[in-house]
């Protein structure tokens, strides 16, 4: 029948039940989260902190880390409930519910922990904390890790980069942000209509990075 | 309302309880009518990429497992003769841009070749105006298949060499469709006890040149 | 405030997408096209109602302190049944909603209202309140849906009438920022005068 067509590893898949999926290397997932899917500015999770903190690098910076740490943290949660509670005991619709009550709980812990560990820490990103509970980046990607079925390293190395992605938007935005304060905006364009067109052109650059890698 | 240990726990022990019970109950109500409407979905999908006929269709299934994804290999029949295979196939070996695409594909047989009948896309989470134009009717990964000898095909977009016209701008998601429907092929030959052996094949025949043709790239592809 | 001005006060006065500035998440991840928006904004109403009815409900037998956690549960819940339901009735909307159905949940218009409106007042006012906001929601976003789609795709409501030939941009992230900016200039300048 002349030349096979199909691929080795298609064929394999239905000998022997294998599936070799494209090697999506940890390096891909961490680049194409941080840029090429940045969570801001192309999957439009996490808008809320974005124009409401970002208006000075510096408290962009410390929303940024408290995210991290926080979305790091809840991955890893979310990521064992669902598959040690929710898959064997056949519950997946009750995921909503209680991936928002272990955000809501993680995020009062770290609170007390940080207070009572490092009260220096707690000063800086404490006023943040309370405000990651109702950060949709935080639920969105715990249930985009379930959803793409990544191990457990992966998950964290995703949403860690997820966070990274989070921070250089809000920082790159407050930097642009501080020098629009001194510019001559339009009346009623001043506030959040300018800082949406910002962003609106930010978003523009950072499509410069797709296809730079192969995505998860 | 004043807050003691008790009535904290109390409070939202029976909330979460009242919650649960109620989920658990739509959630029993529904399952039923989400599982028709799939398997209704599916039953048309099948009957649209193959040729219209006379009299009631009977579907013959051979489902193959392959980790968890399934490749489920339909015979069509209608007055005892076969009209057509209609497969439903993932992109086995790749991803879309968003999450694997999920396509039927209809294979009829005239004489001795086996032609592509029809496509249909049944699941994707492609953007909007990009890579969800795979579902437009008349798009060009749909008119480089449809109508052809899927033993012609070669199973990558048409700048790697294969016989795919992409859709503008979407790169990945035209390969995750072509890898679709290489996929339904091999279900195809694999239901027919046709499946050549791996040994035969080429390794990566639709991963060939990936790294180069990235680097090739000169237009703006978005996926 | 009567009855009536409770309905209405969402849709200009205190329109929760151009003038609160609430539940950008949805506003801009899902307007790519108008039925979308449309879509968006009424399974965010539906829930918006129910959970402001039953939050209104049970707001006098809540302690102060689990307060949050108790509306975030029953919102939650709310949003799994909906989410069931449009999975079993309209799934075609269903996947083209993808992940923002669950990220209801987080949209900070539903938790903002169980606040600020639903834990002080009677459950006809509450409902009253959550038509209005929810009105206003899903008006902006099949404004916004619609203009994106007819920028960006040349078509409305799916219905198409220059294939091929718009900038693309627009259905693209950048196009949900721009349009959502230049539409809350003019919300601004129309609803001031």
């Amino acid at each position: 029948m002349g030349e096979i067509n199909i691929s080795k590893e298609v064929i394999q898949g239905f000998v022997d039940g294998s599936v070799s999926v494209e090697a999506i290397t940890l390096f891909a997932i961490v680049i194409g989260a941080i840029f090429v899917n940045n969570v801001v500015l192309s999957q439009f999770l996490g808008i809320c902190p974005f124009l409401g903190v970002s208006s000075k690098v510096e408290t962009s910076a410390g929303m940024g880390m408290a995210v991290t740490f926080v979305m790091a943290l809840a991955t890893v949660v979310t990521w064992a409930l669902q598959n040690f509670i929710l898959v064997p005991f056949g519950i997946e619709y009750m995921q909503t519910i209680v991936f928002i009550l272990v955000i809501a709980a993680l995020v009062q812990m770290v609170e007390i922990v940080l207070k009572k560990v490092s009260p220096a820490l707690y000063q800086a990103l404490g006023i943040f904390l309370p405000l990651i509970t109702t950060n949709c980046a935080v639920l969105g990607v715990a249930i985009i890790a379930v959803q793409k079925d990544f191990d457990l390293l992966t998950s964290v190395v995703y949403s860690t980069s997820i966070a990274v992605g989070f921070a250089l938007a809000l920082i790159l935005f407050a930097g642009i942000r501080e020098r629009l304060d001194v510019e001559d905006v339009p009346q009623g364009m001043r506030g959040v209509p300018i800082a949406l067109i910002t962003a609106g052109l930010l978003a523009m650059a950072f499509m410069g990075f797709a296809n730079v890698v192969p995505l998860p | 309302m004043k807050s003691s240990l008790l009535n904290m726990v109390l409070v939202l022990f029976g909330i979460t309880a009242v919650a649960a019970f109620l989920v658990g109950l739509v959630n029993n109500i529904t399952k039923e009518t989400i599982a028709q409407t799939e398997q209704r979905n599916k039953d048309l999908a099948k009957l649209e990429v193959l040729p219209t006929f006379e009299g009631e269709a009977k579907f013959e299934d051979k489902c193959c497992e392959i980790g968890e994804f399934k490749v489920n290999v339909t015979t069509v029949k209608a007055n005892d003769a076969i009209v057509g295979y209609a497969v439903e196939a993932p992109s086995l070996t790749r991803g879309g841009y968003a999450d694997r695409i999920t396509l039927m594909v209809g294979f009829v047989e005239k004489d001795d070749t086996t032609l592509i009948n029809g496509i249909k896309v049944l699941k994707q989470s492609e953007t909007p105006g990009l890579g969800a134009n795979m579902t437009k009717e008349g798009n060009s990964l749909e008119r480089s298949a449809v109508g052809k000898e899927p033993k012609s095909l070669a199973f990558a977009v048409s700048k790697e060499g294969g016989s795919f016209d992409a859709l503008t701008g979407s790169t990945i998601s035209s390969r995750a469709y072509a890898n679709a429907v290489e996929t339904a092929y091999a279900g195809y030959l694999w239901a027919k006890g046709m499946l050549p052996s791996a040994d035969d094949a080429k390794s990566g025949a639709t991963n060939t040149n990936y790294e180069e043709s990235e680097a090739q790239k000169g237009e703006i592809k978005n996926e | 405030m009567s009855k009536l001005q409770l309905i209405t006060k969402g849709i200009i006065k205190e329109n929760p997408t151009f003038v609160l500035i609430l539940g950008m998440c949805p506003t801009l991840g899902v307007t790519s096209s108008a039925i979308n928006g449309m879509g968006m904004g009424v399974a965010t109403m539906v829930v918006l109602i129910m959970s402001n009815m039953v939050i209104s409900l049970i707001k006098s037998i809540v302690p102060d302190k689990v307060r949050i956690p108790a509306f975030i549960v029953v919102i939650a819940s709310f949003v799994t049944i909906i989410e069931m339901l449009m999975k079993a009735y309209v799934p075609s909307l269903y996947a083209s909603l993808g992940v923002f159905i669950p990220l209801i949940v987080v949209n900070c218009i539903i938790l903002g209202r169980a606040e600020a409106f639903a834990s002080k007042n009677g459950i006809f006012d509450s409902a009253l309140d959550g038509i209005g906001i929810g009105l206003g929601f899903t008006l902006s976003l099949t404004a916004i849906g619609a203009v994106r789609e007819v920028l960006g795709s040349g078509s409305i409501f799916g219905y198409t009438f220059a294939p091929d030939v718009m900038p693309l941009l627009f259905i693209l992230a950048p196009g949900g920022f721009l349009v959502l900016g230049y539409l809350m200039v003019l919300f601004n300048k129309v609803a001031k005068r």
